[in-house]
């Protein structure tokens, strides 16, 4: 007898018995695979397993060698079946023998799990309802990796055209079941941020099935994102967000509808957005936005995901809409100012840790829509990626938080005079008459091109910390890399005082070259 | 005097030099324990910009402190 076979009658274990019996042999060990009446939540009425049979038989001999080696045991074998089968037929047998029982367990348990995942040999599945299908098939994504078997891999295939995403690894686990991925398949999504953290959460949402995503964005891809956001390639630089997420996504997963929204987060438009989708994932990169999405999630009474990194740690908050979970303004009451405390552009990031933040939150989208979050005190999780350290900070709602506010005008509503200007060219900024003052950073400014420079120099940090202080009249635009650092202090200056002040809307991204 | 483990996050990692640190101090709360800090690290942020948690659960500043404390200053974060 061979040590790995096929036979397309019965097995009969009681034969095999004598291939692996030896008088040096102290112990046997077996395993005996077989049909069950159910796969993945399905009625299964009987299967039908083919194999590559030339094929399968040298790569089963491997295996059986490779544990008789591995686990130094004296004998072993394995018989598979091929052909049609019924509930509680034999599928396949596995025998060892060996001095000692360990090796034998050992040896028994690789051989069954070595080939089940290498050997080619598919199932088909016969349900209860008429229905069947190949399924199991494990040894796909070896396949790709093995010239040698490309042939026979595509004779039992169906492609890349017509292959349909395969749930089974995440149906697999007894929380989810096919009942959980039908609450995927079932619940829509709105990611706001296509950035760092965005760029996590829509990939592993889009492959778990999550029905319907959608996202806003108004930003194009620049060659200083791809470091984070590696959804994108060097030649999307220049095309929007939304437009190239959406491309990469549904080449992902057909069965999930991609909806883009080309357009920051604004007061105007935020409630519409929200008011459409299940829940909310907050992954931009400013404060502005992120307390704009907690106050429409408030109002909305839908549940948010929030998380937000600073170089090489972030934090992550969940909300919920229950009366004891508190929003983002119970825990900040005093709503921070954006370019106070520095974000990606400005303060640096290395790409794992938005990467780490965002597959987080995808995780906290997954376990509340599946309900696996049952039990889950509201708290702000911190993480360090250096130390390796979270902590789990228990939060409370604010009693003096009005939470559920009413949707606060954008800063520069109601004003006498717009808070922004647009500019086409920085040479038209000059002459509007406005004295430029940037903001930025003194290593920001270094690879501004020659002729493209602004003089006037006071750098947020020193602004902050004191040590330069802003002149107390004048006309002035302040001009930073994206407008949003610019715009919070154009915004402090007025609530100064100083009238004539205003903030480069887009920043010097904005402007022509 | 008590011994109070400190842990900061963010600008105040940055500006203090170092993650965590243990300090003997005669502040009475935590509001105290922070302008302390603040004027030895020269932090620059305004203590109503922040949160505290003593003991892994967010703190009022006037939450009065014990030996042994593990208290966390967390500012808020942005970036993304």
């Amino acid at each position: 007898m061979q040590s790995f076979s096929f036979s397309s009658v019965p097995l009969e274990p009681e034969r095999y018995h004598a291939a692996v019996e030896d008088p040096s042999a102290g112990g046997y060990a077996s395993f005996e695979g077989w049909v069950r009446d159910h796969n993945e939540g399905r009625t299964v009425e009987r299967l039908e397993y083919e194999a590559f049979e030339s094929l399968a038989v040298k790569e089963g001999e491997r295996i059986v060698a490779e544990a008789v080696a591995k686990f130094g045991v004296t004998r072993a074998a394995c018989v598979h079946r091929v052909g049609s089968l019924a509930i509680g037929d034999l599928a396949v047998w596995v025998g060892v023998s060996s001095a000692h029982r360990g090796e034998a367990f050992a040896a028994c348990r690789y051989i069954i799990d070595e080939v089940k995942h290498r050997v080619p040999i598919w199932k088909k599945e016969h349900y209860t309802d008429g229905d069947s299908g190949w399924v199991n098939c494990e040894r796909c994504a070896a396949a790709a990796h093995d010239h040698e078997h490309e042939h026979e891999h595509s004779r039992g295939h169906e492609h890349a055209a017509t292959a349909q995403h395969d749930y089974s690894r995440q149906i697999a686990l007894p929380e989810v079941g096919r009942a959980g991925q039908a609450k995927l398949a079932a619940a829509s999504v709105l990611v706001v941020g296509a950035g760092g953290l965005g760029v996590p959460v829509l990939q592993y949402l889009a492959a778990a099935g999550i029905g319907r995503i959608g996202i806003v964005d108004g930003d194009v891809i620049e060659a200083s994102n791809l470091h984070r956001q590696p959804l994108y390639g060097i030649a999307d630089v220049g095309r929007p967000k939304v437009a190239v997420a959406a491309e990469r996504l549904r080449a992902l997963n057909r069965d999930v509808r991609i909806e883009t929204h080309e357009t920051k987060a604004t007061a105007a438009n935020i409630d519409g957005l929200v008011k459409n989708y299940d829940l909310v994932v907050e992954c931009t990169d400013n404060f502005r936005a992120k307390f704009l999405v907690s106050d429409a999630v408030v109002r909305a009474l839908k549940p948010a995901v929030f998380a937000s990194v600073h170089q090489y740690e972030g934090q992550v908050q969940v909300y919920r809409p229950l009366p004891h979970w508190p929003c983002l303004r119970c825990l900040w009451p005093e709503a921070p100012r954006d370019g106070m405390v520095g974000n990606c552009a400005e303060a640096g990031v290395l790409g794992p840790v938005p990467a780490t933040l965002g597959a987080l939150q995808a995780m906290q989208v997954l376990k509340r829509l599946l309900g696996l979050d049952a039990g889950e005190a509201p708290a702000l999780v911190t993480v360090d990626l250096l130390s390796l350290e979270t902590r789990r900070l228990i939060a409370r709602r604010n009693p003096d938080c009005d939470h559920d506010r009413p949707g606060e005008p954008e800063p520069a509503a109601g004003r006498s005079a717009p808070l922004e200007l647009e500019f086409a060219t920085l040479a038209e900024a000059f002459e509007s008459g406005l004295e430029l003052v940037d903001i930025r950073e003194t290593w920001e400014r270094m690879h501004d091109p020659p002729g493209l420079q602004i003089p006037t120099h006071l750098p947020l940090s020193a602004l902050v910390n004191g040590y330069l202080q802003f002149p107390t009249e004048g006309r002035y635009l302040i001009v930073c890399a994206h407008g949003v650092r610019s715009l919070s202090v154009a915004e402090q200056l007025r609530a100064q005082g100083l009238d004539e002040v205003y903030s480069l809307r887009g920043g010097l991204a904005a402007l022509r070259s | 005097m008590n011994r109070i483990e400190i842990q900061y996050f963010a600008v105040l990692r940055e500006r203090a030099g170092t993650g965590r640190e243990t300090v003997e101090t005669a502040a009475a709360t935590a509001a105290e324990l922070y302008d302390e800090l603040a004027t030895r690290h020269d932090f620059g942020l305004p203590r109503g910009m922040l949160r505290v948690a003593v003991n892994d659960e967010f703190a009022d500043w006037s939450q009065p402190l014990a030996a042994g404390d593990r208290v966390v200053f967390i500012p808020p974060v942005a970036g993304g």
